[in-house]
């Protein structure tokens, strides 16, 4: 039956071949849009750790300016902290795993080799490799004993081992960084979390660093901050040791509290510093001291941005245009093939039969239109990626690293491809099957 | 001339379903339309502001010393002579500050010492060439004398402010509303005082994306080889590209002691800065033109399905008389009904999405221009899309009334 009905279903389509066409272009392209938007907003909401991401927490603490809040806007505390609060959370030995860090500009150049360049430098403190599960190529992150004090020793990623090194095991070779020699100990591979939530002041989708020291040495070398460094209050910074005391929030701090009762251990530590410092005069706003996990990071770091929630109820009221499209058009092709159903039901076909016969030729124009609309999806997607990578020039970051299609868009296109044709095809076909065949057997 | 509009309605009340769809599509398209190019005009105003400056012809270097023997002040009198020599160069500034490149500082300034401060303001660091290498205008006041400028700021005196500074006109009515800012004093967050000297406009600073884009003021000092440090070059029309791969070639080799981390063209930050508003605009005209695209293809079928299904009517009709042109109006007059059915409830959906868009993500709430505009072209397209079906209808001859089948 359901060959014979396929059969006839192909029959159908030859007869009108332009309505055939019409339906499946609009159902080919209210999938591609809805699909392309669904496919940036999944690569936009992405929780790149979701395995661990209930064990990873932000640490926040409100100290900003008593007299104005730090964002109106967001009732959040600043996602970064001053030195000397890093500093003391740092010490506790409460969490698993923690890490303190910032980025900075700087330069490497090996001997021997070519132009030195200029990289993007995270000074972080050892856990980092092992919190965030970072691959190695070569060696591995160094000790927590080379912290402090820290140790000459350097991690570059696989890029910039490519580019100084054309790729080989460069783990034991030494690097200058800026005027300073560090010895590699470890190389990374390819590695780029989309969001960057473990540091998201630098653009939600930049690429990670390319060389990772020892946090300290960024003190000791007197490296400044090169993302988001926020001031308030009135005392003059004027050498890097002001800059280190004053009230400027510059540094990320991430703790792995894998137990609740490690994370309540965790919060009555962070509060009972507040509250000590809170009576010696500073923390004067009302007390928020958050202990944040990935996801609700992401949250309320708004990595999602408005236009892309937007674009994805656009995608969903196009598809309904193109539904409905569908649905009329299906109407009018069946309700011109009554005279043809007229015959079969009078032949003994039955209503249900009638309506499988219909049904299937609609799961067959479906089929069609899934496929034409992945195609022209990937298609968008590849020009929207083609936009915004000429805009950056061809470096990577930025939306372009989103605008990929995925297995989870190729899922997303063959469901609403089914769903959403079965679903306008139901009501054409159960009514061409209600038609009394009487008058369809007559003369017009 | 009766457009017999009672017969026609009758008609469709009869075989509603294909009719009720077409006027959903038109009310759902009218919706996505208005609110989708509504959004698009916003954007393109956005990204069609004012900034002042001549974008297309500057070029941004960024330069960084990295090693001890790195000498800062030497250095960038020597890229400045340099760059200043160079064929197809109009002025080179030192400066720290990028133009809409979304980036750069921000910094309180007030105008009495007691006051509270509450908005920051993007500063730059500037030297004399600064205005003529943007293409900025003064409108009132002079410009720094070389003599002005200020040696860089060091780690031992990193809060040092400047006896005077420029700022954008926006910045001087938010701070001296109503009041000439020349001579007027301001402080900053230690309460250091500057004199203005000098008024600019049209000037936006280095973040369009903030509220108020054009509060900017300029220092005369020579930028911190800490901070950072880029060379604002602008050069002749139609060479920029050309001195931008001459200097960068220049400069890599000129002194070991630092890099050139880019050279880029200021059109490059300002796109990059815009790319998001400009791929939304893209989008949203695809979209609209797609769906105003798909809804006049489901009325040409519809108005081709009803053609068909009546070829025998239509024969009667003119065989008692009905001359071509009443059949046209008939099938013209018929979409207009439908499409006027869709149209009102598209209005009230464009309003309320409208609505919901102005609560939800603070969008200005919707132009009713807009709305009329939309309702319009939806008029325009459906009777297009009906026009060839109804002359079709009216090439029926009358001697199909006569025939069975």
């Amino acid at each position: 039956m359901f060959a014979y009905y396929t059969r006839l279903a192909l029959h159908s389509f030859g007869r009108n071949p332009g309505l055939t066409a019409l339906m499946v272009l609009a159902i080919a392209l209210g999938i591609a849009v809805s699909v392309m938007t669904l496919t940036v907003y999944h690569g936009m909401s992405g929780n790149p750790i979701w395995w661990k991401s209930d064990r990873l927490y932000s640490v926040t603490m409100d100290g900003w300016d008593p007299q104005n809040p730090y964002r109106a806007d967001l009732h959040l505390p600043p996602p970064e902290l001053t030195y000397r609060d890093a500093r003391h959370l740092f010490d506790s030995n409460i969490p698993e795993r923690k890490v303190l860090m910032y980025s900075s500009n700087g330069v490497l150049s090996a001997a021997g080799r070519a132009a030195p360049v200029p990289v993007n430098t995270r000074f972080t403190t050892a856990d980092f490799f092992a919190m965030f599960e970072v691959p190695f190529l070569y060696g591995s992150s160094w000790s927590a004993g080379a912290d402090s004090p820290p140790q000459p020793v350097i991690v570059l990623s696989r890029e910039e081992n490519d580019k100084l090194f054309g790729g080989a095991n460069s783990v034991g070779r030494t690097v200058r960084w800026n005027d300073h020699e560090f010895r590699i100990v470890g190389v990374l591979n390819e590695w780029y979390p989309l969001p960057r939530y473990y540091d998201l002041n630098g653009g939600n989708f930049s690429p990670p660093d390319a060389a990772y020291l020892p946090f300290n040495w960024g003190i000791e070398l007197e490296a400044l901050n090169n993302e988001e460094t926020d001031c308030w209050g009135s005392d003059p910074v004027n050498t890097y040791k002001d800059f280190i005391n004053s009230e400027c929030v510059f540094l990320q701090m991430w703790v792995e509290l894998p137990t609740r009762a490690a994370r309540t251990r965790m919060q009555d530590f962070m509060d009972g510093y507040w509250a000590e410092q809170h009576k010696a005069g500073r923390f004067q706003r009302p007390r928020d001291n958050r202990l944040t996990d990935v996801s609700q990071w992401l949250i309320d770091s708004r990595v999602v941005d408005n236009d892309n929630r937007l674009l994805v109820g656009l995608g969903f009221a196009f598809l309904a245009v193109c539904l409905i499209n569908t649905v009329g058009l299906l109407l009018a092709k069946f309700l011109n093939g009554a005279a043809v159903t007229g015959v079969r039901r009078a032949l003994g076909a039955s209503r249900r039969q009638i309506f499988a016969q219909h049904l299937i030729e609609v799961g067959a124009l479906s089929a069609v239109g899934g496929v034409l609309g992945l195609a022209l999806a990937a298609v968008g997607l590849a020009a929207v990626h083609h936009l915004y990578a000429s805009a950056h020039l061809g470096n990577r970051g930025g939306y372009q690293e989103i605008t990929h299609f995925d297995f989870t868009g190729v899922m997303w296109a063959v469901g609403l491809a089914v769903v959403a044709t079965l679903a306008a095809g139901l009501y054409p076909a159960w009514r061409v099957g209600r038609l009394p065949p009487a008058i369809y057997l007559k003369s017009q | 001339m009766s457009l017999n509009v009672r017969p026609i309605m009758s008609a469709l009340l009869r075989n509603r379903t294909g009719a009720v769809l077409v006027a959903m599509q038109v009310a759902l398209a009218l919706a996505v339309m208005v609110n989708a190019i509504y959004i698009v005009m916003q954007r393109v105003d956005k990204i069609g502001r004012a900034t002042g400056i001549d974008v297309d012809n500057v070029l941004i270097v960024q330069s960084s010393g990295f090693t001890a023997n790195y000498h800062h002040v030497a250095t960038i009198q020597e890229d400045l002579a340099y760059l200043r020599s160079v064929d197809g160069v109009v002025a080179a500034s030192a400066m720290r500050g990028i133009p809409l490149s979304d980036g750069g500082d921000n910094n309180p300034l007030v105008t009495r010492p007691d006051a509270q401060r509450t908005d920051n303001y993007n500063s730059w660091e500037v030297d004399e060439e600064t205005l003529h290498a943007l293409g900025v205008q003064l409108v009132a006041g002079r410009n720094f004398r070389h003599d002005e400028i200020q040696p860089p700021l060091t780690k031992q005196d990193a809060s040092r402010f400047v006896p005077q500074i420029i700022v954008s006109r926006a910045l001087a009515e938010h701070l001296f509303p109503h009041e000439n800012p020349l001579g007027k004093r301001v402080y900053d967050s230690l309460n250091q005082t500057a004199t203005i000297i000098g008024v600019v406009d049209p000037l936006m600073g280095s973040f369009p994306g903030m509220l108020h884009p054009d509060w900017v003021y300029m220092m005369p000092r020579a930028p911190a080889d800490f901070l950072g440090l880029n060379y604002t070059v602008r050069t002749r029309p139609g060479t920029r590209d050309t001195v931008a791969r001459l200097i960068e070639g220049h400069l890599a080799q000129s002194n070991p002691n630092r890099v050139i981390d880019s050279v880029r063209s200021l059109t490059y930050y300002k796109d990059l800065s815009y790319l998001a508003d400009h791929t939304m605009a893209i989008y949203l005209v695809t979209v609209t033109a797609l769906v105003l695209g798909v809804t006049s293809l489901g009325i040409f079928a519809l108005a081709t399905f009803n053609v068909s299904t009546r070829t025998k009517q239509i024969g009667t009709r003119r065989a008692v008389g009905a001359r071509r042109r009443d059949i046209v109006r008939y099938f013209l007059v018929e979409n207009a009904l439908i499409t006027s059915g869709g149209v009102v409830a598209g209005c009230a959906l464009a309003l309320a999405v409208g609505y919901w868009l102005s609560v939800q993500y603070a969008l200005p709430r919707l132009n009713l221009y807009y709305l009329v505009g939309g309702v319009l072209s939806l008029w325009g397209i459906g009777q297009l899309a009906a026009w060839q079906p109804a002359r079709r209808a009216a090439a029926v001859p009358p001697s199909v009334a006569t025939r069975t089948v």
